[in-house]
C-alpha cells in the first residue's frame, strides 16, 4: 500500500468534516429549535479537517522535514490534489468562522455560509476525484467513485453530527426527523453505488477484477462483508427504518408524544446506528485503499 | 533538441543485475533501494515456452501522469525530454508513485523524496552514458537521441522493431526488444 491507513483516515475525516458542515446548515435553515445539532455540526466540522490535515503532513514525508515546501502545494493546476488544496482552504476558513462566531454566539455572516456550503462539497468531491482520476488503479478510476465519496461523505457528517448531539441532548434526535429520513435514502443509495461501481470495474478491467475480488471474496472479504455491510450499512439502515417508523407511530398518540419529547427513546439506537455508520466510513475508505491493485503493464 | 530515448534487448538480457548495482553506485543508493526492478515473464505453453527478464525503470512517459498529477511541480519533465524530480520541492505525498503505471518510484525514508531512475541526466550533460548503459555486460542497452533518425538509439529500434512496454498506456521513452 502506497497509501495506507493514513490517507484512509484523512479522505474518511475530509469527507466526515464536509458532510458535518452541510448537516448543520441544513439544520440551521430547517429547524432552528434544534440548535444542539447546528452547533454540533458547526463545531466539529472544523476540528475534524484540521485533524485530517495533521495526518496528511505527517504522512507527506519530506514536507515534515521542511515545512515551508507545503506553498508548493498551490503550484500545479493540473494537479487535483493542488485544486483540493484550494477548497480545503476556503472551506477552513468559512467553517472556522462559522464556528467562530456560534462560540460567540454572534449572528454568522450568509455569504460566508454559503461560500462554505460550496466548498464544503467541493471538498468531498475532491476526495473522490483525487483517486478516481487515477488511470494506473483501475478500481478507482471510475465516474461512480466521486458520487460515492459525496454519499459517504454526507453519511459520516450525519452520523459524526448526530452522535455528538445525542451526547449532548438527547431530545434533539426526535426533533429532526427529516435529516434522518435523508440518513436512511443515502444510507441505500451507499449500498447501490458500492455494488453498481464493483460490477462495472471488475467486468471491464482485469486489475479491477482482482481487487473486486479480493474485496468481495479474497483477503479483505471479512473487513468488507462484516464491517462495511452488515456494521456500516445494513444495520445503520435496518435501525434508521424502524426508528422512523417507530417514531410516526408516537406521533400519533399523546402519550407516544411526550415519550419522544422526553428522550427517553431511541438514544441508544441512534448512539449504535451513528457510530456504526461512522465505523463504515472508515472501511469504505481504507478498503479501497487496501485493494489497490494497479495496471498489470508486462 | 535532443529528445532521450533508450533500447532495452530482453533477449540479450541475463539478468546480472550490473545495470542496477552501477545505478545505485551513481545514484549512492542503499543496497535495499533501487531505480531498475527485474521482472520475469513466462510466455506460452510447455514444451514451448520463454522466459523473459525484463528490468523496468522510470520510462520517461511523454505527458508523464506522475507530472501531472505532482501537487508541488517537484515533478517534471526538461527539455530533452528526460523526467526529473526537484528534491527541494518534494514534499513526498507519494501521489505520483501511486500515479506511475510502472510502479517505477521509490521513496528515500531519510530525505522522504521520492525519486526514480533519472537518465543519469548529469552524465548525459556531459556527453556520456547512463550508467546502465555502459555498464550493461551484454549491450542489451541502447541510449540516444530519439528525434535524430541517424543515432544508434533509432536505428536499433527501427531494426529490431522495438515497442514500449504497453504502447496503450502513453507515449514512453524506453522500447522493449522482447
Ligand atoms: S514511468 Fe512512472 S515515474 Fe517515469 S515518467 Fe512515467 S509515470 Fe513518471
Ligand atoms: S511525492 Fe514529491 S514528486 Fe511525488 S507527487 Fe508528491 S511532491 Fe511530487
Amino acid at each position: 500500500m502506497v497509501w495506507g491507513t493514513i490517507i484512509a483516515a484523512y479522505l474518511f475525516l475530509a469527507g466526515l468534516s464536509a458532510g458535518a458542515f452541510l448537516t448543520s446548515s441544513y439544520a440551521a435553515r430547517r429547524y432552528p429549535e434544534a440548535k444542539t445539532v447546528r452547533f454540533v455540526g458547526r463545531l466539529i466540522s472544523p476540528i475534524l479537517m484540521g485533524i485530517g490535515l495533521l495526518l496528511l503532513i505527517v504522512d507527506a514525508e519530506a514536507g515534515l522535514k521542511d515545512p515551508l515546501r507545503f506553498i508548493y502545494l498551490f503550484t500545479n493546476f493540473s494537479s487535483v490534489m493542488t485544486i483540493g488544496t484550494y477548497f480545503i482552504s476556503f472551506f477552513m476558513m468559512a467553517a472556522a468562522y462559522i464556528a467562530l462566531m456560534e462560540l460567540l454566539k454572534k449572528d454568522t455572516s450568509k455569504i460566508v455560509e454559503y461560500v462554505g456550503i460550496i466548498f464544503a462539497v467541493a471538498t468531498a468531491i475532491y476526495t473522490g476525484f483525487l483517486i478516481g482520476v487515477i488511470g494506473a488503479v483501475p478500481l478507482w478510476n471510475t465516474a461512480i467513485l466521486p458520487i460515492l465519496f459525496v454519499v459517504s461523505a454526507f453519511s459520516t457528517g450525519i452520523a459524526g453530527t448526530m452522535l455528538v448531539s445525542a451526547i449532548m441532548d438527547k431530545k434533539v434526535v426526535h426533533m429532526v426527523m427529516s435529516i434522518k429520513k435523508i440518513h436512511l435514502t443515502l444510507l441505500v443509495a451507499e449500498v447501490l453505488l458500492i455494488f453498481t461501481m464493483f460490477l462495472i470495474t471488475s467486468s471491464t478491467n482485469e486489475s479491477a477484477a482482482q481487487s473486486v475480488s479480493m474485496i468481495l471474496s479474497g483477503e479483505y472479504s471479512i473487513l468488507f462483508w462484516l464491517g462495511l455491510v452488515v456494521v456500516g450499512l445494513i444495520v445503520p439502515i435496518a435501525i434508521e427504518a424502524l426508528e422512523l417508523w417507530n417514531s410516526k407511530k408516537l406521533h400519533h398518540t399523546p402519550a407516544g408524544l411526550e415519550v419522544a419529547a422526553s428522550g427517553s427513546h431511541g438514544i441508544a439506537a441512534t448512539m449504535i446506528t451513528e457510530s456504526a455508520v461512522l465505523a463504515g466510513g472508515f472501511i469504505l475508505r481504507y478498503l479501497l485503499l487496501a485493494a489497490a491493485v494497479p495496471v498489470i503493464f508486462l | 533538441m535532443a529528445r532521450y530515448g533508450m533500447v532495452i534487448d530482453t533477449r540479450k538480457c541475463v539478468g546480472c543485475y550490473a545495470c542496477r548495482v552501477s545505478c545505485q553506485m551513481q545514484n549512492e543508493l542503499p543496497v535495499e533501494e533501487s531505480y531498475i526492478k527485474f521482472y520475469e515473464k513466462e510466455t506460452g505453453v510447455f514444451p514451448n515456452v520463454k522466459n523473459e527478464i525484463i528490468p523496468v525503470q522510470c520510462q520517461h512517459c511523454e505527458d508523464a501522469p506522475c507530472v501531472s498529477v505532482c501537487p508541488t511541480k517537484a515533478t517534471y519533465t526538461t527539455k530533452e525530454g528526460i523526467v526529473l524530480v526537484d528534491a527541494d520541492k518534494c514534499i513526498g505525498c507519494k501521489y505520483c508513485m501511486v500515479a506511475c503505471h510502472y510502479g517505477a518510484r521509490t521513496q528515500d525514508h531519510n530525505t522522504g523524496v521520492v525519486e526514480k531512475c533519472r537518465f543519469c541526466a548529469e552524465l548525459v550533460a556531459e556527453g556520456k552514458q547512463p550508467a546502465c548503459v555502459s555498464t550493461c555486460i551484454s549491450n542489451a542497452r541502447i541510449f540516444g537521441d530519439l528525434d535524430d533518425p541517424n543515432s544508434e538509439v533509432s536505428k536499433a529500434i527501427v531494426k529490431m522493431n522495438a515497442q514500449p512496454l504497453r504502447p496503450d498506456l502513453g507515449k514512453a521513452k524506453i522500447y522493449y526488444v522482447r
